[in-house]
Formats: C-alpha cells, sequence, structure tokens
C-alpha cells in the first residue's frame, strides 16, 4: 500500500487530517474550547506552539494541494514508474519531518526538509508531462 | 459517475456560491475600487461581522474540500466506492451546507459539532482507501 503513488496521497492527507486535530488540541490547550467554538470575531493569539500548527496546517494544505494534481496525471497518463512512487515516499517522510520539525522551532532543516517535498512534487509534475497527449 | 464524484462536483458548487455569498456583502462594504485594485493596504472600513464570517467560512472550506477532494479520487481510483463511502461524501456536503448558517449566526459548539462531521466522514473514506 506505500508502494503506489494514491495511497500515499491519501495516507499524506490523512496525515494533514491529524496535524489539525493536533492544532486544534494545541490551541484547545492555551485559549480554550469555547473560544475555538464561538465565531471568532476577534482575533486572539493562540500562543507560540499552537500558532507554529497553524502554519504548519496552512503549509500542509498547500502542499497536497500541489501534490495532489500532480499523482492525479501521473495515473491517469499511464506514466508511473519506480521513481514516482520513490517520489511520493520521499514527499511523505519529507511533509512528516516538516510537520515535526516546524512546532518545534527548529530552522533550516525544516526549510531543506519543505524543498524536499517541493522538488517531489516539481519531479512529479515533470514526469506528467512525459505523458503521451490523447 | 460514482456517488462520491457527484458529491465531490456538488461541494465544488457549493464552494462557487460561498464564494459568491462573501464576496457580494464584501464588494458593498469595502467598495470596487477597493476590491478590484491590488490590495497593497488595508481597506478603509473593516468588514462587517457577517461578511468577515462567511470570509472564514469560505477559508475553511477550501481546507475541508482539499481533503475531500483527495478522499473521493482516493475511494474511486482504488475500487473501495461503497455504500459506506457514499454516505460519507452525503454526509460531508450536508454538513458543509449547515456549517455557512452555523458559522453565519454564530451558532457557537454546533459550528464545530457541524465541522467535526464533515471532517470525520472526509476521515473515514481516506481510511477506506487505504484499507
Amino acid at each position: 500500500m506505500l508502494h503506489s503513488e494514491p495511497h500515499l496521497l491519501a495516507l499524506y492527507a490523512l496525515i494533514v487530517a491529524i496535524t489539525m486535530v493536533v492544532q486544534v488540541g494545541a490551541a484547545a490547550l492555551t485559549v480554550g474550547l469555547p473560544y475555538l467554538s464561538s465565531p471568532r470575531d476577534e482575533q486572539k493569539p493562540l500562543g507560540t506552539v499552537p500558532e507554529r500548527l497553524r502554519r504548519t496546517v496552512d503549509n500542509s494544505v498547500v502542499a497536497l494541494a500541489l501534490v495532489a494534481p500532480a499523482v492525479l496525471l501521473v495515473e491517469t497518463g499511464g506514466v508511473a514508474i519506480p521513481a514516482t512512487v520513490l517520489a511520493m515516499q520521499i514527499f511523505v517522510l519529507a511533509r512528516i519531518a516538516f510537520a515535526v520539525l516546524y512546532p518545534l522551532g527548529i530552522p533550516y532543516a525544516r526549510t531543506a526538509v519543505w524543498a524536499l517535498g517541493f522538488l517531489a512534487t516539481i519531479f512529479l509534475y515533470l514526469i506528467a508531462l512525459t505523458a503521451p497527449l490523447r | 459517475m460514482t456517488p462520491e464524484l457527484t458529491a465531490l462536483v456538488l461541494a465544488a458548487l457549493l464552494q462557487v456560491v460561498q464564494l459568491v455569498l462573501f464576496s457580494i456583502p464584501a464588494n458593498l462594504e469595502l467598495g470596487s475600487d477597493y476590491t478590484t485594485s491590488p490590495r497593497d493596504g488595508q481597506p478603509a472600513r473593516k468588514l462587517s461581522q457577517g461578511a468577515a464570517r462567511l470570509q472564514r467560512a469560505l477559508d475553511n472550506h477550501f481546507e475541508g474540500l482539499i481533503l475531500f477532494t483527495i478522499a473521493c479520487v482516493a475511494v474511486t481510483l482504488s475500487g473501495k466506492a461503497g455504500t459506506l463511502t457514499a454516505a460519507c461524501a452525503w454526509a460531508y456536503l450536508a454538513a458543509r451546507v449547515a456549517y455557512i448558517p452555523a458559522y453565519y449566526y454564530g451558532l457557537s459548539t454546533w459550528r464545530s459539532l457541524i465541522w467535526a462531521a464533515g471532517f470525520f466522514a472526509t476521515l473515514l473514506m481516506l481510511l477506506a482507501a487505504l484499507v
């Protein structure tokens, strides 16, 4: 199951969903559930770690939105190769590392794993472009 | 078309409706001179409470929709679509429709519960695609 691009995509979507739950949980500890379930008309700072988690979620959602079309194009274009599976495996591992490093506030390494995930995405698009026109 | 993909198309159309629901009051309140400008500075007036809530509901659905899109496509491509995943897809759509008035009218707790219903429906679909 971890050897096909669509499965790895579904796995990453699951990881992003879990990151959202962790973010809400961390914010609940600092500002409380009543504020979170209110319409939040007044913005409250959530505290350092929940704010980092919020930025982690934002960044993860963007990464997910960018990689999903690439996986679909590779699959429907019939150009999946072992290297595209490897690229998705690298992508998922890099994004897991990102989601751990960001809340911990570790610089440079976070940027490096972000770049790794980004390059894996670009690679998938380049392979998708080799699909024959129909 | 599978029920999951029908729900997905309807969810995307719902997002179009949400965009319209937000952009009409936003343009009326901020003025089209501002909204069509590059928006380098902050607008002279702030959005009303209702329009700001509609904006947050719109932003929230973008996140939900990305996860839901992957869930629908993954269950369809992996051949795992079935009664459970179809029920989840319709539950997601219903939750996202209910989310808009719940946010607009400031129904605390209900909005979070409605959000959670849509979220866990998506989660179940992703799990169904994986196992």
